[in-house]
């Protein structure tokens, strides 16, 4: 809101008639000029220059010149002429350097003559801390670039006095754009005095628009804000904000892609398995669990036997002895494979160690099992082990019982049957349980025969006796080829726990051999 | 005895305002007192420049030379506390001053009313503020009595030459017989007063 001073003119002709009630009453004074609406005073800041303008209401007067007059309310002073602004043309005068005083109460007097006649006289009252216009605006430019606007601010290089410091910081500069109907607001920091140009930037334009700027004073108190005239530019960006957005997209879809290429290469290497590869180790395995290593769970115990199987090689003897029935003997019969699957070795010639011979066998021997295959321990078994003895066949059969222990030597090695000192070879072979006689062992050191364990036919029997390693042994054959070993003094075997049900499967019955040997 | 509805009714609502204004002032926070009395006080500028359109010129002669005490702030580091008091005589005696009845005639109530709620609002702001600073005045007060030996001017004279400046006003006052005149140039005198004191919370804030 303008604050302006009306005041009305007052022409001489007035004065007369109080001058004449004056002298009536024997009052006499000189009335000086009083305010009355036929002007109206201003006072601005424009450019920071302090402006007292006047304007007649009365557009029928028109004086040729003026003159400003002013005194103080502080103190009881005269009316001071304003230098500069006598019998000037202009309808305003600078005070910048005339009144310097914020707290003070100025009372100007403007003055319009035609020649020496004057035709009106205004009188005003200002606080210039409070009575003044809000600031003019300062003058500015616009220029703009390809990425910004740049915003040049122009100050007047002289300060008022009126403006300390302190009064400086009373005002702030405000900057505003508007971009379809967006108005924004910015507010430049002012380093120093009012006084010198500065440019203020504004960047992060929307290409193709136009922008408007406008620029004011605002005061920290409440005041009315005079703003200044829009200037407006369109922001055109050139090539090199076009380009740069395109390299901006070209970059994007260039990251994209390379993101693309890099989860397709790690998706493929951990489907090959390159990369992070399946654990399927099983649990016992797993040492990372912080249980296993406090409380390390020890594997369950399986049940085995240890069977070790002894190979004792032999050389071949020939026997120059003209024997017809024996020359045959001594050949050992090339391992033949039985119908059934086994390998039968020819142990005619090597039954008994000192005395015992294939004689022996072949007297006891079935005839019809002498084609049968020798070291079938079930063959043998029965051949020489068949209830309802007749003598002869007794006789075989305690002879056959040590024979067959030494049948169960292996024919092609005689230089060490015993599993304490053999040559340490190991076999691991299937045993057809149908085939051999299984018996359990008693704590029978002297035991010189071949315990059979009953197991599954055709299983693989690894036996281990976890305590006696040494001269414990092994067993039992069947099958291919495998040679039977021998009982150590003291052998003592973990009987497998899941004795096979073909015992009853099979149609033979256990028949009791004597000595724990059960046929089957 | 009808009048008194009516007296009850006419002050009803300045003792609300004045209710709430101590309310709201007692609430607020010394440290923020440069603030309020800043804007307080330009509240008051205001309202005393709308009390009147223009200052009658006629009354340019009866203007008078109230000397105000400027000098209060050319004390080189003027202390808080001081700067708090002198406010607090100023807020005490332009109160005094603008209470009276006599101006009824001159300006406009509401205008008046609103002086006086913003003056008396501001007393009771400052008492609460030096209250609490009184408890720590211990320390303070050993520093002014160093500062009185070494010849600095001592602060209260502050206070003494403001209630000098007051009396006079109020004596014009009494010597003009309260007339619209003196009323005009006691309005203006104390404009520049307020204004004065409005540049002296600039130093409040400063510390």
């Amino acid at each position: 809101m303008v604050l302006s001073q009306n005041v009305s003119a007052v022409g001489p002709l007035n004065l007369y008639p109080m001058v004449h009630i004056s002298l009536v009453f024997g009052i006499s004074y000189v009335l000086p000029d009083f305010s009355d609406e036929s002007c109206t005073l201003k006072m601005t800041l424009r450019n920071l220059q302090s402006i007292l303008s006047w304007e007649l209401k009365n557009h029928s007067i028109v004086p040729t010149h003026y003159t400003l007059w002013y005194t103080i309310m502080s103190k009881q002073e005269d009316m001071k002429i304003v230098g500069d602004c006598t019998n000037i043309t202009r309808s305003f005068c600078d005070l910048t350097d005339v009144w310097v005083n914020m707290t003070e109460m100025y009372i100007p007097k403007v003055v319009g003559f035609r020649g020496n006649a004057a035709l009106v006289s205004c009188v005003g009252s200002f606080f210039l801390a409070m009575d003044t216009l809000p600031l003019d605006p300062p003058e500015f430019e616009i220029v703009g670039f390809t990425d910004h606007i740049s915003v040049n601010v122009k100050f007047q290089s002289v300060a008022p006095k009126i403006l300390n410091e302190e009064e400086l910081q009373f005002y702030l500069a405000l900057i505003e754009e508007q971009s379809g109907g967006t108005v924004k607001k910015h507010k430049p920091q002012i380093n120093g005095n009012v006084t010198e140009n500065f440019i203020y930037v504004i960047d992060k334009l929307i290409p193709k628009t136009n922008y408007c700027v406008s620029v004011y004073f605002e005061p920290k108190h409440p005041r009315k804000i005079k703003r200044s005239p829009l200037k407006c530019t369109l922001f055109q960006p050139g090539w090199e904000s076009e380009s740069s957005e395109s390299a901006t997209i070209g970059g994007i879809i260039t990251l994209f892609l390379m993101a693309a290429v890099v989860i397709s290469t790690v998706m493929m290497l951990k489907r090959i398995g390159y990369i992070c590869l399946r654990n399927n180790s099983p649990k016992v395995l797993n040492f990372y669990k912080l249980s296993v290593w406090v409380f390390p769970e020890l594997p369950p115990l399986e049940k085995v036997a240890t069977v070790e199987v002894i190979h004792i090689n032999r050389k071949k003897k020939v026997w120059n002895y003209n024997y017809d029935d024996e020359s045959d003997s001594d050949n050992e019969a090339a391992p033949r494979t039985s119908a059934g699957g086994y390998t039968t070795h020819g142990l005619t010639g090597r039954l008994w160690p000192a005395s015992v011979s294939s004689a022996t066998l072949e007297d006891c021997s079935d005839p019809a099992a002498e084609e049968r295959d020798l070291p079938d321990p079930e063959a043998d078994a029965e051949t020489l082990m068949a209830p309802g003895p007749s003598p002869w066949q007794s006789e075989c059969t305690s002879r056959g019982y040590q024979g067959r222990g030494n049948l169960l030597q292996d024919p092609f090695s005689e230089e060490d049957s015993s599993p304490t000192e053999g040559s340490g070879d190991r076999i691991v072979f299937n045993v057809d349980l149908n085939s051999v006689c299984v018996r359990a062992l008693e704590d029978n050191d002297d035991s010189e025969v071949t315990p059979m364990l009953p197991s599954g036919p055709e299983e693989t029997v690894v036996l281990e006796d976890p305590d006696e390693t040494e001269s414990n042994l092994l067993l039992v054959a069947s099958g291919e080829g495998t040679q039977l070993p021998f009982p150590g003094p003291s052998a003592q075997y973990p009987w497998p726990e899941d004795s096979p049900s073909d015992k009853s499967d099979t149609s033979e019955s256990d028949v009791d051999m004597g000595d724990g040997y059960v046929m089957r | 005895m009808s009048a008194e509805p009516d007296v009850i009714r006419k002050c009803m609502w300045p003792v609300c305002l004045m209710g709430l204004f101590v309310t709201s002032v007692l609430s607020l926070d010394c440290n923020l007192l440069n603030v309020h009395l800043r804007r307080v006080t330009w509240q008051n500028l205001s309202l005393l420049r709308r009390m009147s359109k223009s200052f009658p010129i006629e009354c340019l002669r009866e203007s008078k030379a109230f000397e105000l005490p400027q000098e209060i702030l050319s004390h080189t580091q003027p202390l808080t506390r001081d700067i708090k008091e002198a406010f607090y005589e100023m807020s005490r005696q332009a109160f005094h001053i603008f209470i009276q009845d006599t101006f009824k005639s001159t300006w406009e109530e509401k205008h008046l009313r609103q002086v006086q709620i913003g003056l008396d609002q501001q007393l009771q702001y400052l008492e609460q503020c030096l209250e609490e600073e009184e408890e720590n005045e211990d320390m303070r007060e050993v520093a002014e009595d160093e500062r009185t030996q070494s010849g600095t001017p001592v602060p209260q004279l502050s206070n003494l030459e403001l209630r000098r400046y007051f009396n006079r006003i109020d004596r014009f006052l009494k010597d003009k017989k309260y007339s619209h005149c003196a009323w005009e140039i006691v309005r203006v005198e104390i404009r520049r007063c307020f204004y004065f004191f409005h540049k002296f919370t600039a130093l409040l804030r400063r510390k």
